[in-house]
């Protein structure tokens, strides 16, 4: 880990140096042209931060990058005889824009599964609201023709020390990017691209995950903007528009925004080359937007996947220094019996009723497995205990505890885990990242979500679990490159390694080999026995439920037909009828 | 009170509402259907306009805009679903971004063809016509009744003909539709190019009462987005609503205010729909 962090360090000066050094090379007026690209690109990367780790597209990103530029300069201007103020005033002018964004997203966020146009029509419809703002508030901002005469940052406003300004911010910006993509913050905002249900399903709160890189690309697009005031001496209404924030998702798109340095990359190649050929070729735009197209239709790694091959030499390298595990701290309600009771509840879809005055009641640890022919309700039952279905009549209590009014996220972080029937992981994130995700749900309160040590947790259950199946312990492979079994078996170990007081698993063994179903069963009595743990299983496979079940529950048309052991189950007639299509 | 003073106000909301659903047509269509958000549906009224410029700055007749405005809106919604939205059915959120890069190109290609400076149009049909003792003007009139029979049509003949019925089945399970043998790849082909030429259609009917220029389409997609939020998706009913909901509050509090209010009020109460009624008021 020293040598890495040393690696690291290394490499962060040689580009600090390169960047200090470039302008020796270029002259000065290229080095005041990128200097103005190097701020630009401090905003590109906050696109990046949402639209490449977090999944979601922001369209009017100038907005906070115009609005930090607004406060700083009239910052500037007010405190021009009185430089101490500025210490508060700048920072401040970078905070204004992070709120403001995180309060749109928290706003925006509020309902899941509707926010991808959504959030991106929004933060269109408040650049452009923000771009008449600026237009017609005249006394304040100086209108149509911006707002003039900003005096540059006090003793540092010849070009060159403007230039270093822009570099060192640009280098700063981007180690604090790196730092979030390090730490668990970035994994889960990389895992909610794409699986934000599994996501909630880890009892983390999704929308104000969304929120908080939303408010991160806020910030970054405010410290491009408070030193952009100082560096260019004008701010026009043009920055908080739609061309603006329409130019940093081209660059975020071209430069690659799934990569960390990306977004930057495109910001400055795509800049100066703008800048040198809009006059000269009038067709120029017509060809960015061609480029950006394609380069999201073939190449979505854009600039940055060209150069790749580096960058995968350097993860292999990483991936080898092995770092210790440190311990997770334990669940604290860790060995407690869970209850969970329904009661008389009702589920209607349209005409369609899925549960009918519904009501079970678990008790005790032991394997319930709930059982009955498709539509008998069984996968809507486990909806509406994680909050995901609402019942229109009913109570669902969980340690007496009514939870029927949570959402998701909350509900799971009670004590509740959940396999899904569908496998349902994060194709492109490691192995070793997925049990990392499951470890620190419940586990982790939310600022350690910003400590990057919280990726080498460990658990005795993830020890057991990796020396039970092997490829667990392989953690650089991708879920997309494992087997259906595998899969299942990871999906598997993510409910388990929550540690959760009632475990819910919908047809565990689905498509698994009869060696891989032995193993599978072992695992769920082992965690029985091991941790106390209720443990619901739906499943349709007969012999699987005499080995399993403690006790069984036989659903039909949404409510309970019988209940008992498995030997009173499968004398019942009505059971029987059910299944074997007997005679009324 | 004289019975005549409120004719003028009344006249001109319905005026503001039909141009407003007659703008939004062509993205609900689309998005109703298909379940495509085309962001580049805005440039695509903003083809339309030129096309009317075109033809006027020409001295061809009006009617003329309506053939070319159809057949470049065709093409260009033919090729868009080929290649950018139909390998892409699964992956609604990289056809957004696309559409958005279309309406990038289609906007700097205006500028360049034509340049940003605002075009203005004289109106094909001059005059008034006297309503209720009020002269209010005979193209804006045209222009409602025009719209309402688009619409009108349109909902008939998709809950009536044969095609409709076939759409309906598209829409509700495109993998049972295709196993009856329906042409999905082509209905849906259809569905996207009548879309574009809508809102080529919408841009010819307006071009004459508004500034036309590069960036004209931003305020279009925005404004028809935001009825068919409030409004609700697939019914004639909700693009009414809709229309006269987004189009009422923004010139009531334009009015009041500015237009900056009137834009800000209108944002709002997208938001509170996004909460309180994501599907809107007439959910389907």
């Amino acid at each position: 880990m020293r040598a890495n962090g040393a690696a690291t360090a290394l490499r962060v000066g040689a580009a600090a140096l390169a960047l200090a050094a470039l302008p020796l090379l270029v002259g000065d007026f290229w080095a005041y042209q990128l200097g103005l690209f190097y701020l630009y690109a401090i905003a590109a990367l906050g696109v990046g931060v949402c639209w490449g780790r977090a999944g979601f597209l922001p369209l009017g990103q100038g907005l906070f990058f115009g609005l930090a530029a607004y406060l700083s300069g009239l910052a500037l201007i007010a405190f021009e005889q009185r430089p101490g103020w500025l210490l508060l005033m700048l920072p401040l002018a970078v905070c204004v824009p992070g709120v403001l964004a995180f309060a749109i997203g928290v706003l925006v966020f509020r309902r899941r599964g509707e926010s991808g146009p959504y959030f991106s029509m929004i933060t269109l419809a408040l650049a452009l609201l923000a771009f008449q703002v600026a237009n017609n508030w005249e006394s304040v901002t100086g209108g149509f023709n911006g707002l003039k005469g900003i005096p540059g940052l006090p003793g540092l406003d010849s070009y060159a020390a403007a230039y270093a300004v822009a570099a060192a911010a640009l280098v700063a910006a981007a180690l604090l990017v790196a730092w979030l993509y390090r730490a668990p913050l970035g994994v889960l905002w990389a895992a909610l691209a794409q699986n934000e249900r599994r996501v909630v399903m880890f009892g983390f709160d999704s929308n104000r995950l969304k929120a908080v890189a939303f408010a991160a690309s806020g910030a970054l697009a405010g410290i491009g903007g408070a030193l952009y005031a100082p560096q260019q001496g004008l701010v026009t209404p043009q920055l908080v528009g739609f061309a603006l924030s329409a130019d940093l998702v081209i660059w975020a798109a071209v430069g690659g925004r799934g990569s960390l340095l990306g977004p930057a990359l495109g910001a400055i190649a795509i800049g100066v080359l703008s800048g040198e050929l809009r006059d000269r070729f009038p067709y120029w735009e017509i060809v960015l937007a061609i480029v950006f197209i394609a380069v999201v239709l073939f190449a979505p790694e854009g600039l940055a996947g060209a150069i790749a091959p580096l960058a995968r030499w350097r993860r292999r390298r990483q991936a080898q220094a092995d770092s210790p595990a440190i311990a997770a701290p334990p669940r604290a309600d860790a060995g407690r019996a869970a209850r969970l009771e329904l009661d008389g509840v009702d589920v209607r879809i349209g005409e369609v009723t899925i549960l009918d005055r519904l009501a079970l009641s678990f008790d005790r640890p032991a394997i319930y497995c709930v059982i009955g022919p498709n539509g008998a309700g069984k996968t809507s039952t486990f909806n509406v205990i994680t909050g995901e279905l609402a019942a229109q009549a009913g109570s669902v209590r969980f340690d007496s505890r009514a939870i029927e009014s949570l959402p998701a996220h909350r509900v799971v972080r009670l004590g509740i885990g959940r396999k899904f029937q569908i496998p349902s992981v994060f194709p492109a994130l490691s192995v070793a990242d997925h049990l990392a995700i499951a470890l620190w749900s419940a586990r982790a309160r939310p600022l350690d979500l910003l400590r990057p040590s919280l990726r080498r947790w460990s658990s005795p259950l993830l020890d057991a679990l990796r020396a039970r199946y092997p490829f667990l312990a392989d953690g650089t492979r991708a879920a997309a490159a494992l087997s259906h079994g595998e899969r299942q078996i990871l999906e598997l170990a993510m409910a388990l390694l929550g540690e959760p007081r009632l475990l819910l698993l919908d047809e565990p063994c689905a498509g698994l080999s009869p060696q891989e179903t032995a193993a599978v069963i072992d695992v769920i009595r082992w965690v029985r026995t091991q941790h106390g743990a209720t443990i619901v299983v739906i499943e349709h496979d007969m012999a699987l439920v005499r080995t399993l079940a403690d006790h069984v529950f036989v659903l039909h048309n949404g409510k309970v037909l019988a209940e008992g052991t498995v030997a009173a189950i499968q004398a019942d007639p009505a059971v029987q009828a059910i299944y074997v299509g007997a005679a009324k | 009170m004289d019975p005549a003073s409120f004719v003028a106000p009344a006249l001109n909301a319905l005026f503001g509402i039909a141009s407003l659903a007659i703008v939004a047509l062509g993205l609900a269509v689309v998005l109703g259907l298909l379940g495509v958000l085309n962001l580049a549906h805005g440039e695509l009224v903003m083809v339309g306009a030129y096309c009317a410029y075109v033809a006027q700055s020409q001295g061809w007749p009006y009617l003329a805009a309506v053939p070319l405005a159809l057949a470049l809106c065709a093409l260009l919604g033919w090729s868009v679903e080929r290649w950018l939205v139909r390998p892409l059915y699964q992956r609604p959120f990289d056809t957004l971004v696309l559409t958005w890069g279309l309406s990038l190109l289609l906007r700097k290609s205006a500028e360049a063809i034509f340049g940003l400076g605002y075009k203005s149009l004289t109106e094909p049909i001059g005059g008034t016509l006297e309503v209720l003792g009020t002269s209010y003007p005979r193209y804006r009139l045209l222009l409602i009744a025009t719209a309402a029979v688009v619409l009108g049509a349109l909902f008939a003949w998709y809950r009536r003909s044969r095609t409709g019925t076939r759409i309906q089945a598209m829409v509700g399970n495109p993998d049972l539709a295709r196993a009856l043998g329906l042409p999905v790849r082509r209905y849906a082909s259809a569905t996207f190019v009548a879309g574009t030429c809508l809102a080529g259609l919408a841009g010819v009917l307006i071009a004459p009462l508004v500034p036309v220029q590069p960036f004209m389409g931003l305020d279009y997609i925005l404004m028809s987005f935001f009825v068919l939020v409030v409004g609700g998706l697939g019914s004639l009913a909700g693009l009414s609503t809709g229309s006269a909901l987004i189009g009422g509050v923004n010139s009531a509090v334009s009015a009041l205010s500015d237009s900056t209010g009137g834009y800000l009020s209108v944002l709002v109460i997208a938001i509170l729909f996004l909460w309180l009624r994501p599907r809107g008021i007439h959910a389907r």
